[in-house]
């Protein structure tokens, strides 16, 4: 009771503007000429619709009135509001209020748009819900009987005016009435109808007591954490934890699932319900500590996702479960903003059953690292918790929680929130640029680790192999060169022959032995480093200088042979069969070089 | 040009090739162990598997929550009622310890993993890591082809898989990764010799008894490893070396696990590699006197060497019979002893005997589990005993004691499993060594290659060098001697036809992982006509309830194979659970649950009992459920309370075991009996069966009129799997189940004696009559009476 009565002072604390209004007077020249209250227990909820002709009696205008809370219920009130008629069904502002000499009242002013001058009357509809208003009784039944609630109320409408003339009709959620004040009253089927009363006094309280079947799912989330998560990857993720509670009778005796197969009784227990998420929720899950809930249904429609859930097991009178669902939003749908200034404009408490009843609700909206000017507006009044970090995937520094908390919470609370910050979107690079460096990092170490060497001790035996193989490459590089020289002397003679340019000829020759002199001693001093390291290889270098020597042998005689033709001292036929055998020579020892060379 | 030549020399480097292709081939080897198990969470969803997991789940919330050093002092009140259970110094810790650093690291990068979701993927995780460390061993053993072929066959083998698909948090999921990874090392360093390899043997054994109580394997088969190479003449300082190092760092780093304590110096399961450590160093001093003592003979010195070796070992044998003999050690426990005789679970010790793991392992499994390997193995065995080394011994004493075990026990599959796929793989990469290479010159540079490996790694790093000019030599001098003149079209089918089998292999393991493994058991799954799933989530219903609408304090008894789930899933306490280190504990349940309700009654409120919990599968078929298992209970309970309980009773004269009417009194009327049928028999699941049908023993129930005096039905699930009941607490005034027997009858017309006056009084004859003066009157009489209560 304390909470509500702190949280309704909060609320008029909010609205300055009332400030001074607040602590007015009643204005007792007003006076309800025709009250029409509907009290609605068809559900676990107690709804109440007034609709109240309202005549200024006086003779100076006014611009408010003061609506009282029956005492009988004033802990249960959930939510009030207020429409007239006058101008299209407009809400008009409802604030809590004070008046000496009635401390103990609650009592709420009403603004009202147009001043009501001295004889006029307007017409006003209050909206009130009451949640826990109806308690079973008996309290603890049996799986076979029926559920029975009492509800408690005021006969009259109780209001700091006179009442001219008043009706009250109550309706029930079943036509089994065990009891009900009598007093004026008349049974319509599943409805009780007071009155009509005349002449209330201000203040007026009468004990109206109803007692009749109500099987309607008392169902009551004892508990909820809503936690929205925006990322502006252009994902908002919701997740809900519930704490659900059947707040109807308590169950006596024995569950026997035999007899609720049959379908027999049971029929105030709660199987399953309806939870309708918005239309553009995805990835919804459904889940508990023990994993995933496996009896639900989604049903996608145009316009929202109504996902049936079923708990584990069928809820009794007492009995509670504990869950929670997730799903995911696109954000450009909730989230807008003009340059580096955000808005979040997302519903502070969502539908979760038809008639919900919300005893707490704690709202925590993670937002972007490096979010900055959290400004959070709530249509109806919140406890503000202090902020929080939430550090998760990639965070350096934190996102920052806001966290708002409010009790008993109804339908009428599915409002909007505006949530307004401000966000560099340069920042939105950090976390790329976090991974990348990472990579980086790692890529580096590798290379750095491959490359270097970070033995203590030298090893002999890899590093004379290494140094063997680095030797052996240039041997292969240098002697390839040489084989090409071989095919430059061919060319050459060739050239020679045809042209029998024996000065340009000689130049060249000169030119490809100078070269092959300078590779030969290239392969010998390889060949002293080689023998070093292992003088096997170095033996098999020797060899194949050797085989050099004589291909090199080989093709000047080729070359004296090529002079000689060209000079004309020898027959072409001659030659020809010279050549043939020195080829052939040529071709053996290039042949033992390969082998030679490979199995080096 | 220089450039362009060194892209070319780097592509055609077959070394280069090599690696790329090796580390490619692992880690899609370590990909397909990851993804195969991965079935359950995607047909259902991340979730804990079976039962011991959730013990280990349980463990490691724990150890996440409150930190290690509160874990190793974890006392744990709400298992094993009214006794408690010292979790820190009861469980191998390794497994919570991996998983809580995987995932205290994890988060304290920020990456916000649900410590469920690192205990799921934790096995698939490690068989990862296992498939290369079978990579690691095979090519230590054999080749780097080999090691390729069997990380491939570990990854998806199906007997390795049953005990690590995602959602089995069990032990074995990272002890077989530490086992195989010791394995290397041992290996690694009897080939080095080295203290650094034989040290991080130590580390990797000290990691495998924090993980799992096989350690005892490890610390057995490395000795025999030891002594078979004594026997073989094969010591060598190599052994020396990483024997001793091992050993003495291995004990002093086991006995650091608070479970394991002092078994290394107190039981007879460790004495072997303390008897052997103590022979190698009577060896290895008698070695050192050869060498001083040069004055015998050749023989002479032979023949004293072997005497002195021999008396050593007989000393050892005998101090190690004598410290069992005197109590110093432990002898064998049942456990291991059940291992030696098969017969002996059965008969002594009925719990061991209950468990369906502990029963000898079918012909038909090690097909199933194991598929063309399990042929292929032998072929393995014989490669490396005709090439035999000293590593080779090993593997070869790993393979006959692994299948020797996996015989006696279904559990012990697993061990041997690596094993096969080690074995096989060698023999495959035989075969394809032979069929596969395409030209002569090829063949010969690849089983050279092989030689090589068996003379020594050194030269394998250097084999493009300096052996070129032998193997030169080699393709000379060969081809005359082996007649290697095998056509395309032989190769090409042989090639084939291994590839059919390795391809046939494949489709197994899936098939097998797919359809046997990937079951949570948690969670069931029945499938429509039309091929629609149904989920039966029973078990959660009933534990979800049970957390959610008993008492925080409440104590649940249940048969203890569902203990560990009650903890874990619906956290409350159990009398007994998986932990069945209490036998009369576990039998006193079981006596419960046999007897009558009166006496059942007493037992529970002797142990405080609020609810019970069986498992009935009555309605749908299931046929693990407590009926089932109930003739074990019997058993057990037999064993503590042989006079109550007698299993005969709950037997027709014929000896069969029914539910239904020709079942005996017995069981028509114990305790589960009753709470498993409870109502039943007023249920009629369809119109082609009698009211009360049991659909998983296909009979109508016998007793049929079933009520309880103290319990009540709590909560029974949609499919009636499980039930529970609340036990009533004890009424004021116990009330009669019939009508009290009248004992006070009284006539309806009051007696009147025929008698009259003088003659209504009997008289003795001759007895005098005597007046002792005149009664008072009643207000006098009252106080007087009042004050002789007082005294």
């Amino acid at each position: 009771m304390n909470r509500v009565a702190y949280e309704l002072v909060v609320f008029g604390a909010l609205l300055a503007s009332c400030c001074t209004a607040n602590q007015g007077a009643i204005g007792g020249d007003l006076v309800n000429s025709a009250v029409n209250r509907q009290i609605d227990l068809t559900s676990q909820l107690a709804k109440f619709t007034t609709t109240i002709t309202l005549e200024n009696a006086g003779k100076t205008a006014t611009t408010s009135f003061v609506l009282a809370i029956d005492p009988t219920l004033r802990d249960r009130l959930s939510f009030i509001g207020a429409t007239t008629k006058d101008d299209d069904a407009e809400k008009l502002s409802v604030t809590q209020t004070t008046v000496p000499g009635r401390t103990t009242d609650v009592l709420f002013r009403v603004d009202l748009r147009k001043a009501l001058g001295a004889g006029q009357s307007t017409t006003v509809t209050v909206d009130e819900s009451y949640t826990h208003a109806q308690t079973p009784f008996p309290a603890q039944i049996t799986q076979a009987e029926d559920q029975l609630v009492l509800f408690k109320g005021n006969l009259h409408f109780y209001s700091p005016y006179k009442t001219v003339s008043e009706t009250t009709t109550v309706k029930l959620a079943s036509n089994k009435i065990e009891s009900h004040t009598k007093t004026k009253a008349k049974v319509e089927d599943s409805s009780i109808v007071y009155g009509p009363f005349e002449n209330v006094e201000p203040f007026s309280q009468e004990k109206l007591q109803v007692h009749y079947e109500n099987n309607t799912p008392f169902l009551a989330v004892t508990s909820l954490l809503r936690v929205i998560e925006v990322s502006h990857w252009g994902n908002i993720a919701v997740e809900e934890t519930y704490d659900v509670r059947h707040s109807g009778a308590r169950l006596k005796g024995s569950f026997s699932r035999y007899d609720y197969q049959r379908q027999l009784d049971g029929r105030s227990s709660v199987k399953s319900f309806k939870t309708i998420l918005p239309a553009a929720a995805r990835d919804v899950y459904y889940r508990d500590e023990i994993g995933n809930i496996s009896t639900s249904n989604l049903n996608e429609q145009d316009d929202a996702v109504e996902l049936e859930l079923r708990p584990r097991f069928p809820l009794f009178g007492g009995w509670k479960t504990h869950y929670y669902i997730g799903y995911n939003l696109p954000s450009y749908e909730y989230l807008y903003n003009s340059g580096d200034d955000y808005a979040l404009h997302m519903r502070f408490v969502d539908h979760v059953y038809d008639d919900q009843v919300i005893d707490d609700i704690t709202v925590k909206v993670i937002l972007p690292e490096g979010s900055k000017n959290v400004d959070l507006s709530v249509p109806f009044p919140v406890d503000r918790h202090p902020d929080e970090l939430h550090f998760t995937y990639l965070d350096t520094f934190g996102r920052p929680v806001v966290i708002a908390h409010k009790s008993n919470l109804v339908e009428q609370h599915i409002q909007e929130f505006t949530l307004k910050y401000s966000f560099q979107k340069l920042l939105l690079l950090q976390e790329p640029l976090l991974v990348v460096f990472a990579f980086y990092i790692l890529f580096f170490t590798v290379i750095v680790y491959v490359r270097l060497d970070f033995a203590i001790s030298k090893d002999e035996a890899s590093e004379s192999r290494m140094r063997m193989q680095g030797l052996l490459d240039q041997l292969q590089a240098s002697q390839d060169k040489r084989t090409s020289l071989y095919q430059r002397y061919e060319d050459a003679i060739a050239k020679f022959k045809s042209t029998k340019d024996l000065a340009g000829f000689t130049g060249s020759r000169k030119k490809i032995d100078a070269e092959h002199k300078d590779l030969t001693t290239a392969i010998k001093e390889l060949q002293g480093k080689l023998k070093l390291e292992s003088t096997d290889m170095a033996e098999k270098v020797g060899e194949l200088q050797k085989l050099d020597v004589n291909l090199k042998e080989q093709i000047v005689l080729s070359i004296t042979l090529a002079e000689k033709v060209v000079a004309g001292k020898m027959g072409k036929q001659q030659y020809v069969d010279n050549e043939k055998v020195y080829s052939a020579k040529r071709e053996d020892i290039m042949g033992k070089t390969e082998t030679l060379l490979s199995s080096l | 040009m220089a450039g362009e030549s060194n892209i070319r020399t780097a592509l055609s480097n077959p070394a280069g090739w090599q690696s790329l292709l090796s580390f490619s081939i692992l880690a899609l080897a370590y990909l397909a162990a990851f993804s195969s198990r991965l079935f359950a969470v995607i047909r259902f969803e991340s979730i804990i598997h079976e039962f011991d997991p959730w013990f280990n789940y349980r463990s490691t919330h724990h150890l996440v929550n409150y930190g290690f050093y509160n874990f190793l002092n974890w006392f744990d009140e709400r298992a094993w009622y009214p006794l408690g259970r010292i979790v820190g110094g009861t469980v191998y810790p390794g497994l919570m310890v991996t998983a809580g650093t995987i995932h205290w690291l994890l988060n304290s990068l920020h990456i916000t993993v649900h410590i469920r979701d690192v205990c799921v993927f934790l096995a698939p995780t490690f068989s990862g890591l296992t498939s290369i460390a079978t990579y690691l061993l095979t090519k230590e053993l054999w080749s780097q082809g080999a090691g390729l072929l069997a990380a491939c066959f570990i990854a998806i083998v199906p007997g390795y898989i049953s005990r690590s698909v995602a959602g089995s948090y069990d032990n074995e999921g990272i002890a077989i990764f530490a086992l195989l990874f010791t394995y290397f090392l041992w290996v690694k360093s009897v080939k080095t010799g080295s203290i650094f390899w034989a040290g991080c043997t130590a580390l990797a054994y000290f990691y495998m008894v924090s993980a799992w109580g096989g350690y005892v394997y490890i610390i057995n088969l490395i000795p025999l490893h030891v002594f078979v190479l004594l026997l073989m003449g094969r010591f060598s300082y190599r052994i020396f070396v990483a024997y001793c190092a091992f050993f003495i760092l291995g004990l002093v780093l086991s006995m650091q696990i608070p479970f394991v304590g002092f078994q290394p110096i107190r039981t007879s399961e460790h004495m072997a590699s303390a008897g052997v450590f103590a022979l190698l160093i009577a060896y290895g001093f008698l070695k050192y006197l050869h060498t001083h003592l040069s004055s015998l003979t050749k023989s002479e010195m032979r023949s004293l060497f072997v005497f002195a070796v021999a008396a050593s070992a007989a000393a050892v044998l005998m101090a190690v019979v004598y410290l069992t003999y005197a109590g110093y050690v432990a002898p064998w426990s049942g456990r291991f002893y059940s291992l030696y005789d098969t017969g002996y679970a059965k008969i002594h010790i009925p719990i061991i005997a209950s468990v369906s793991e502990h029963q000898p392992t079918t012909w038909v499994s090690f097909f199933f589990d194991l598929h063309v390997l399990v042929c292929t193995f032998p072929a393995g065995v014989w490669f490396c005993i005709k090439k035999i080394n000293d590593e080779r011994v090993f593997i070869v004493l790993y393979a006959i004691s692994a299948s020797y075990f996996a015989g006696v026990m279904v559990r012990l599959m697993l061990t041997l499993t690596p094993v096969v796929c080690i074995l096989s793989a060698i023999a495959f990469s035989n075969v394809l060594e032979r069929y596969l290479v395409d030209d002569t010159p090829k063949i010969h540079h690849i089983e050279d290659e092989s030689e090589d490996d068996e003379e020594g790694d050194k030269r394998n790093k250097s084999k493009d060098l300096y052996d070129k000019a032998g193997k030169v030599r080699k393709i000379r001098h060969e081809p005359s001697g082996e007649p290697e003149s095998l056509g395309g079209n032989v190769k090409t089918i042989v090639v084939m036809a291994v590839m059919m089998i390795l391809m046939m292999f494949a489709v197994h393991c899936t098939w097998v992982t797919s359809n046997a493994y990937s079951s949570p058991s948690v969670v069931l799954a029945s499938y429509n006509h039309d091929g629609s799933r149904n989920i039966l989530d029973d078990f959660r219903e009933a534990y979800y309830w049970l957390r959610q609408n008993t008492d925080d304090h409440s104590r649940v008894m249940s048969w203890w194979d569902y203990g560990y789930q009650i903890a874990g899933m619906a956290n409350r306490t159990t009398l007994v659970d998986n932990n069945t280190w209490n036998n009369s504990h576990i039998a006193l349940v079981g006596k419960a649950m046999s007897s009558n309700e009166t006496r059942a009654y007493e037992i529970m409120k002797a142990l405080d009992v609020d609810y019970v919990l069986v498992i009935f599968g009555g309605v749908i078929g299931y046929s693990g459920d407590d009926i089932n298992k109930f003739l074990w209970m019997v058993r057990i309970a037999e064993g503590e309370h042989p006079k109550e309980i007698r299993e005969g009773d709950y037997f027709t004269p014929q000896g069969e075991f029914r539910v239904d009417k020709a079942g005996s009194k017995t069981l028509l009327n114990c305790l589960m009996y009753k709470l498993c049928y409870y109502r039943f028999g007023e249920m009629q699941l369809d119109f082609r069966t009698p009211p009360g049908f049991d659909r998983t023993r296909n009979v109508e129930i016998g007793n049929k009129d079933i009520s309880f005096q103290h319990m009540e039905e709590a909560y029974t699930t949609e499919h009636w799997l499980v039930r529970i009941y609340k036990v009533k607490k004890q009424d004021n005034r116990v009330r009669l189940d019939h009508t009290a027997r009248k004992t006070d009858i009284k006539p309806k017309t009051k007696f009147t004696s025929r008698k009259s006056g003088k003659r209504k009084r009997g008289f003795i004859k001759n007895k005098m009559l005597i007046k002792k003066g005149k009664r008072p009157s009643s207000k006098n009489k009252k106080p007087s009476r009042k004050t002789s209560s007082k005294k």
